[in-house]
């Protein structure tokens, strides 16, 4: 049976020519659990929107939306808003009261119902969802994942047949992520409730979805099972695939014709498959990346020899001092042995008696460095980050900026010119109406007039056209800021940041709430930073993003770093705390961490294979290479994986 | 949460009923007896729910010298009274005045040291359930607004540290910059405030706000216990008012000292003790409930007895 059907439906904003939905139409069958994906701004919020009568945005429409066969705008105003529920992104709007108890009660109190029924649904939905032991509490005690999921409680008390959800997970840490995931699809499975959900997780709600629906520019591009996208994305090439799970990406970028798999686990087999297809030795590791050695000579000689990557964009690379204008910043001589940030034995509590937060940490990032800091919540890396930026100091130990304690810096040295904070949330920094005003607050104005905040020669006018045009904000100069997508604020704030020409860049989860397309953008443009002589320390949830990008990786727990090393070796170590690409296709390229390295891999070994004059003897070569590291199958082979360098050349 | 006692338990309207009653009488009378017993009352209820060490340092002394500073400045000011001291500056200092003056600290001594019993009891929500009650709307506009000043808080440190980190510190430099630095977290406060506002609106429409008929919910109960107090207090009250009728609780400090009941008529007797018990109501059930609990802590069965060791 159709709970929605959605028929050729169209819709433009007032005075704005581009309509934002171009005849969509689809159905929701009841109790199924349907995926909404496509790239940030290709209209999926104003779709979804659009099912929630009360949330509609104003303009013009055409089509029609029917729940239950009922054309939405009929619908009577308490069913409306009962059976059609609707969590929003960011866990902290859209709580509208201070206690836990009475966000629960509140959809019921709007629809009128008594005491005793409220009591009774209040108590069910806090069993339900495990909010017994907070139920009392004020909401701004809650973590950001308890809020968020305090938010579907107090939509679901309301017993909705359809639920819809905008990205709710985009503010929420991995593991508060998927524990709402979770909830979510148990909601479905056990009540029956439909769910339309968009994501950025794909990875794990793609596998469970009935249908998915594929955005983009407006219109549906395709709708079905999920592996009839993966293989749909694989026919087209479709740039959508960005977006998709780790497993779909590498299956769409090869020519495999088996189903396309969904799960790392369906991923494994599938690999296994194809290898085995092109008659190559499944079960053997293949260290086929190169890439590992290229890596590292490249990441040395960008930091040996800057001088090379000046000539990127002309106009920002003036912006930072040369190495011997430096000179007067660290009050020593620039000397490349001497690291950017270096952490000795540092110890940090927040009060006397409360329990140590960071714990005897060493650590060094070099200059022009990307070094990304992982680990999970609440082990004392936002601790750590305000440690850097000057915010809180250690009770022991030292923190040594250019090799200058972080104590002798006066405010004005740290911050003006040398030390960049970009904070969590990039509306702390916005102060005015255009992205261009906004800009310009941050040198004092348009008066070309030297300041403390802009000391240097250049034209203001220039200074701002470097930096867009390098965060790629040409476009949205006249726009307000607050109706930038959450990519283009992060990256606003990030210009703003970079106009006080930081050498040293701190970042506090800068890819929270972007999807992949904006990810990479910011990635690149911290490469190119780096290349810059920018050092760049970032810590981060994001896995995948850090494997991408970072030169360095380091995991983070209980208040000291465990481990650190290239970000390659550190990810394809690691077992269970590495990329989906590498957990994916360990067994057979334990040197992959990305899906594009599995892409490659797969790509060459299928070159050889086809290529008939050397395939015979190189593929033997492998075979006893592979058998004299003694891999056995499956998991085992990870311990082995590192010790096989001399293979490498081969491939 | 911390559990406060058992009359913080009681149905909020009882303990609002209760509250004001006793600050109210205490406010008005004169008696020096009738404002005895309510300190009496109110600084024992004051240390059981927020412990004797705090009550000490907070009233004993802290607002106590203050308190006494203030009793002095009425006869300084007023020279009524038929019983003169003596002479400041050609100025009489009368006994009466003397008294009074410390009559008047008294009262207010005390109902300060009932508004910080009240405090610890009367918790946000019972204000915004005990609103709800009169006007249903005000009780969710105050539970919003008491959502928003933490919130606001929080995100004024965040704005600040950001700003301090962009050099723009409101701590440091000369006074027109931080004048400015304040001014622009001011405004980042506000423009962010009103933006997030706009996920709330669209939040409380997206679960049926504006529907009409909008019911309050509360989770307080009202218990048997409840229903005897609110027979107790009026039955004591009315016996208060009685011996009040006939005098008893009369006390006048112009021309003349004159304190009624002086002489122990019963029915005066038995104002005072009516008005005592109802005082004292709070903490006797305190009292109460912490010996049930000491009783049934040496009662118990031996299961939920850690080793001796284990205990702190």
């Amino acid at each position: 049976m159709q709970i929605l059907a959605v028929e050729h439906f169209s819709f433009a904003y007032p005075d704005v020519a581009k309509a934002s939905l171009k005849d969509v139409s689809f159905e929701v069958e009841a109790g199924s659990f349907n995926v909404l994906c496509g790239k940030s701004g290709c209209g999926k919020s104003t779709l979804l929107r659009h099912l929630k009568r009360e949330l509609a945005p104003f303009g013009h429409r055409e089509g029609t939306i029917r729940y239950r066969g009922t054309p939405i705008g009929e619908l009577p105003d308490r069913d409306a808003a009962e059976k059609i529920g609707y969590v929003l992104q960011n866990p902290d709007n859209q709580i509208v009261t201070d206690k836990v108890w009475h966000e629960l009660a509140f959809g019921l109190e709007s629809l009128g119902y008594d005491t005793p029924t409220i009591r009774l649904r209040v108590a069910e939905m806090a069993s339900y969802f495990g909010i017994q032991d907070w139920f009392l509490k004020n909401v701004s005690e809650l973590s950001g994942g308890q809020k968020q999921l305090l938010n579907l409680a107090a939509v679901m008390a309301m017993h909705p047949e359809l639920l819809i959800l905008d990205e709710p997970t985009s503010q929420l840490d991995p593991i508060a992520a998927s524990d709402f995931l979770e909830t979510v699809r148990k909601l479905n499975r056990d009540v029956g409730t439909t769910i339309i959900i968009t994501e950025h997780r794909l990875e794990d709600i793609i596998p469970w979805a009935d249908q998915v629906l594929v955005m983009d520019k407006g219109t549906l591009i395709a709708r079905g099972k999920p592996s009839d996208i993966g293989v749909f994305l694989q026919e087209t090439r479709h740039d959508m695939f960005e977006a998709m799970p780790t497993p779909m990406r590498i299956y769409a970028g090869t020519d495999s014709k088996a189903p396309c798999p969904l799960t790392v686990r369906e991923g494994r087999a599938w690999l296994r498959n194809t290898l085995e297809e092109m008659g190559l030795p499944a079960d053997r590791p293949i260290h086929f990346n190169k890439k590992i050695a290229d890596d590292e000579n490249a990441a040395a000689s960008a930091s040996t020899d800057q001088s090379d990557h000046r000539i990127a964009a002309g106009s920002q690379a003036v912006l930072w001092p040369t190495d011997s204008e430096r000179t007067d910043v660290s009050g020593r001589a620039a000397d490349k042995e001497i690291p950017a940030i270096a952490l000795k034995d540092v110890w940090f509590r927040y009060d006397r008696d409360l329990p140590d937060v960071v714990k005897g940490l060493n650590m060094t990032v070099n200059k022009g460095e990307f070094f990304a800091l992982v680990g999970g919540n609440g082990t004392g890396k936002s601790t750590t980050l305000s440690l850097l930026s000057g915010l809180r100091r250690p009770y022991r130990g030292k923190i040594l900026l250019n090799g200058r304690d972080i104590v002798k810096y006066t405010d004005e040295e740290l911050y003006y010119g040398f030390l960049g904070v970009l904070p969590q949330n990039p509306q702390t920094l916005f102060t005015s109406c255009t992205v261009r005003e906004d800009l310009y607050a941050m040198i004092d104005g348009m008066k070309e007039k030297k300041s403390r905040f802009y000391p240097i020669d250049m034209k203001k006018s220039e200074a701002i056209a470097g930096i867009s045009e390098l965060t790629m904000l040409d476009e949205l100069m006249d726009r307000h800021p607050y109706d930038l997508s959450g990519g283009e604020q992060q990256r606003l704030a990030l210009a703003k940041i970079l106009l006080l020409r930081p050498q040293i860049l701190l970042m506090d989860e800068p890819t929270k709430g972007l999807d992949n397309h904006y990810k990479n953008q910011l990635g690149r443009i911290l490469k190119t930073l780096t290349t810059h002589g920018v050092t760049i320390f970032m810590i981060s949830h994001d896995v995948e993003f850090c494997a991408a990008f970072a030169d360095r990786t380091g995991l983070f727990f209980q208040g000291d770093l465990v481990a650190s090393d290239a970000s390659r070796r550190f990810f394809s170590g690691n077992s269970y705390y590495t990329t989906a690409a590498n957990r994916l296709a360990r067994t057979h390229f334990p040197d992959a961490v990305s899906a594009e390295d599995v892409i490659a891999a797969i790509h060459a070994c299928q070159a050889e294979v086809t290529a008939p004059e050397n395939g015979a003897t190189e593929g033997s070569g492998k075979r006893e290479v592979a058998t004299v590291a003694n891999a056995p199958d499956g998991d085992g082979v990870t311990a082995v994986a590192g010790k096989t360098v001399g293979h490498e050349d081969k491939v | 949460m911390k559990h406060t006692d058992a009359f913080g338990d009681c149905h909020p309207a009882v303990s609002f009923l209760f509250f004001m009653t006793v600050i109210l009488i205490t406010m008005f009378l004169n008696h020096p007896a009738v404002i005895f017993l309510s300190f009496g009352g109110g600084i024992c209820y004051a240390a059981h729910v927020r412990g004797w060490r705090t009550v000490l340092k907070r009233h004993l002394l802290l607002s106590l010298p203050l308190m006494l500073v203030f009793a002095l400045i009425n006869p300084l000011f007023n020279h009524y009274g038929v019983t003169v001291l003596f002479y400041l500056n050609g100025m009489a200092i009368t006994l009466e005045a003397v008294i009074y003056g410390l009559v008047l600290t008294a009262k207010l001594f005390t109902s300060i040291i009932w508004f910080d019993g009240m405090n610890a009891v009367m918790t946000t929500d019972k204000f915004v359930y005990l609103f709800g009650r009169v006007v249903p709307s005000l009780a969710l506009v105050l539970s919003m607004a008491f959502r928003f000043v933490p919130r606001f808080t929080r995100q004024m440190g965040i704005i600040r540290n950001t700003q301090k980190c962009l050099g723009r510190d409101i701590s440091t430099g000369k006074w027109y910059e931080r004048l400015r630095a304040g001014v622009r977290v001011l405004s980042i406060l506000i423009t962010w405030a009103l933006e997030n506002a706009v996920d709330t609106s669209d939040s409380m429409k997206a679960r049926g706000h504006g529907l009409p008929g909008r019911s309050a919910f509360s989770i307080f109960k009202f218990s048997k216990r409840d229903a005897l107090m609110l027979i107790i207090f009026p039955v004591l009250l009315v016996l208060v008012l009685i011996g009040g009728l006939r005098g008893a609780l009369y006390a006048s400090f112009n021309p003349k000292i004159m304190i009624g009941g002086a002489c122990p008529l019963p029915v005066a007797v038995g104002a005072f003790i009516c008005w005592g018990l109802f005082c004292f109501v709070p903490i006797l059930l305190g009292l109460k409930e912490d010996m049930t609990f000491r009783y049934l802590q040496t009662h118990r069965g031996r299961d939920g007895a850690a080793i001796w060791y284990m205990n702190k």
